[in-house]
């Protein structure tokens, strides 16, 4: 049995600051990326437009990246024990970087400025690096404990996805500002790159903190071992696998690999659908069936994506593009902020002593319930929208409402937990 | 002796937390209890380590964390 140990103390997991700076920043990429689509002239006509490489890179390394990275920030102490060494620099340093990076960036890529594309990227690769460095010291220093879970394990699996995702960016950037030569075709690289953003860094860390999120918070069965213990080795190395068949010109096994990969993740989506149907809850709550939308909209997207690969007409990427990460990792990134800030607050006056009101005070279901809708409205409207430029700018105002609206919610519960604070 | 169990699996975060504040308020001096949960409850645990309780970790056939607690 293990005794009192001060230097074990809860105080080393990061303070409630660490993570939120990243939350309360995220919509604000969010608003930015509709704002491009409002103002821009044809930005979902194609991958390539200059909005559309802005938007997807605001959306992309601005929103989920700044969500994810605060998230991880808490979910590793919790999940794997992890102590991040000097938690709030090693927050405020990679949030600032990662702030003036996707901004840098994502101003390059939209007002073609070689410079602002390479100082972002650069900023990013700087932000990511102090965040994976700070991360590899904790996992080190963390005791090791027999946990019953592949998440943390994933979780790491994810954020070498972050590094290659990060370091192909930087070469693409390179490329483009400086003319570097890349050993392998502009187009070849961006799939690169692209594919482990979403599914190398983004698919594997969704499903890593599905693992542990989806039972927790959603009250369903936990997800077979069977398919845990698999599931996340075999994607990065079906990504490895893909990446070199595709950076050697091996047309037929890049093509049965990238086959093989979109039913991996479907695999992933159709699985946590079947679980939430055996949810114990009652009655499903908007976040839940948030989640639930999202994994549809990633089956969707899998779907487009497929179609992609036998006719390379321009909508079926930019179909992909905005159902996968507007409808799947924007409804998932949502829905889980609605039970992580809530909580998250709900420990912070727990921890220091104070009664802390219901979850349901601290946010109420009302607003997340309208903000939820809005964003499958905003969905609808950027599906439509990608065979309609009238109507992505009308997409573009609905997602400024969206994440400045999901930004108010947030703050809701900080000024919820300011007043408990002082009653 | 028969020992209190806090059975807190299948409940949505924090009242899994919530049940096992209850249980440890109540504890006295000497005393026990086998707090169970679906999964390793790394706050807890450091909070129980800051506050001088003792605690055994055990993992169950069926997934669960059965975690005895004692208040010296």
């Amino acid at each position: 049995m293990s005794s009192a140990n001060p230097g074990l103390a809860y105080e080393d997991t990061p303070p409630l600051s660490a993570p939120l700076r990243f939350f309360l920043t995220a919509p604000l990429f969010g608003l930015c990326a509709g704002l491009v689509l409002l103002l821009g002239d044809g930005v979902l006509s194609s991958r390539w437009t200059p909005g559309a490489l802005a938007a997807v890179h605001l959306f992309a390394a601005g929103f989920m990246l700044q969500v994810m990275i605060g998230a991880l920030q808490q979910i590793l102490p919790v999940v794997a024990g992890v102590r991040f060494p000097a938690a709030l620099g090693v927050a405020g340093s990679s949030h600032a970087l990662l702030t003036l990076g996707a901004m840098g960036l994502a101003g390059g890529l939209a007002f073609g400025r070689p410079d602002a594309i390479i100082g972002g990227a650069v900023l990013l690769l700087g932000g990511i690096g102090i965040f994976l460095v700070a991360a590899l010291a904790g996992l080190i220093r963390s005791p090791s404990v027999k946990i019953a879970s592949h998440a943390p394990r994933d979780l790491r699996l994810a954020m070498a996805g972050l590094a290659v995702t990060a370091v192909l960016g930087v070469a693409l950037a390179l490329a483009i500002g400086r003319g570097v030569v890349l050993p392998l075709p502009l187009p070849q690289a961006v799939d690169l790159h692209a594919t482990w953003g979403w599914l190398g860094w983004g698919g594997i860390l969704l499903a890593a903190t599905s693992w542990v999120v989806v039972p927790m918070f959603q009250i369903t069965p936990g997800y077979p071992a069977r398919f845990t213990r698999w599931w996340g080795p075999g994607v990065l190395a079906g990504l490895v696998s893909w990446s070199l068949a595709r950076a050697l010109g091996a047309d037929g096994a890049s093509s049965v690999l990238g086959v093989t990969l979109v039913l991996g993740f479907a695999a992933f989506a159709l699985l946590t659908l079947r679980l939430q149907s055996r949810t114990r809850r009652s009655t499903p709550d908007a976040p839940f069936r948030a989640f639930r939308m999202a994994m549809l909209a990633i089956l969707a997207g899998l779907a487009a994506l497929s179609c992609n690969l036998a006719d390379d007409a321009e909508h079926w990427s930019v179909l992909a593009g905005v159902l996968i990460l507007h409808g799947g990792f924007g409804g998932a990134i949502s829905a889980m902020l609605y039970k992580i800030v809530p909580f998250l607050a709900w420990l912070h006056l727990t921890q220091a002593g104070i009664r802390a009101p219901n979850m349901k005070k601290l946010l109420p279901d009302t607003p997340v319930r309208r903000q939820l809708a809005l964003h499958l409205a905003v969905l609808a409207a950027l599906v439509l929208g990608v065979f309609a430029d009238s109507i992505a700018r009308i997409a573009g105002l609905l997602m400024i409402t969206e994440f400045g609206w999901l930004l108010l919610n947030m703050l809701r519960v900080l000024h919820n937990l300011k007043r408990a604070r002082h009653t | 002796m028969n020992m209190p169990i806090v059975d807190a699996r299948g409940l949505e975060p924090p009242e899994p937390f919530e049940r096992a504040m209850e249980a440890l308020a109540d504890l006295q001096p000497g005393q026990q209890f086998t707090l169970v949960l679906d999964r390793m409850p790394h706050p807890l645990l450091r909070m129980l380590d800051r506050d001088g309780y003792r605690h055994d970790v055990s993992f169950r056939d069926d997934g669960a964390v059965a975690i005895l607690i004692a208040r010296p």
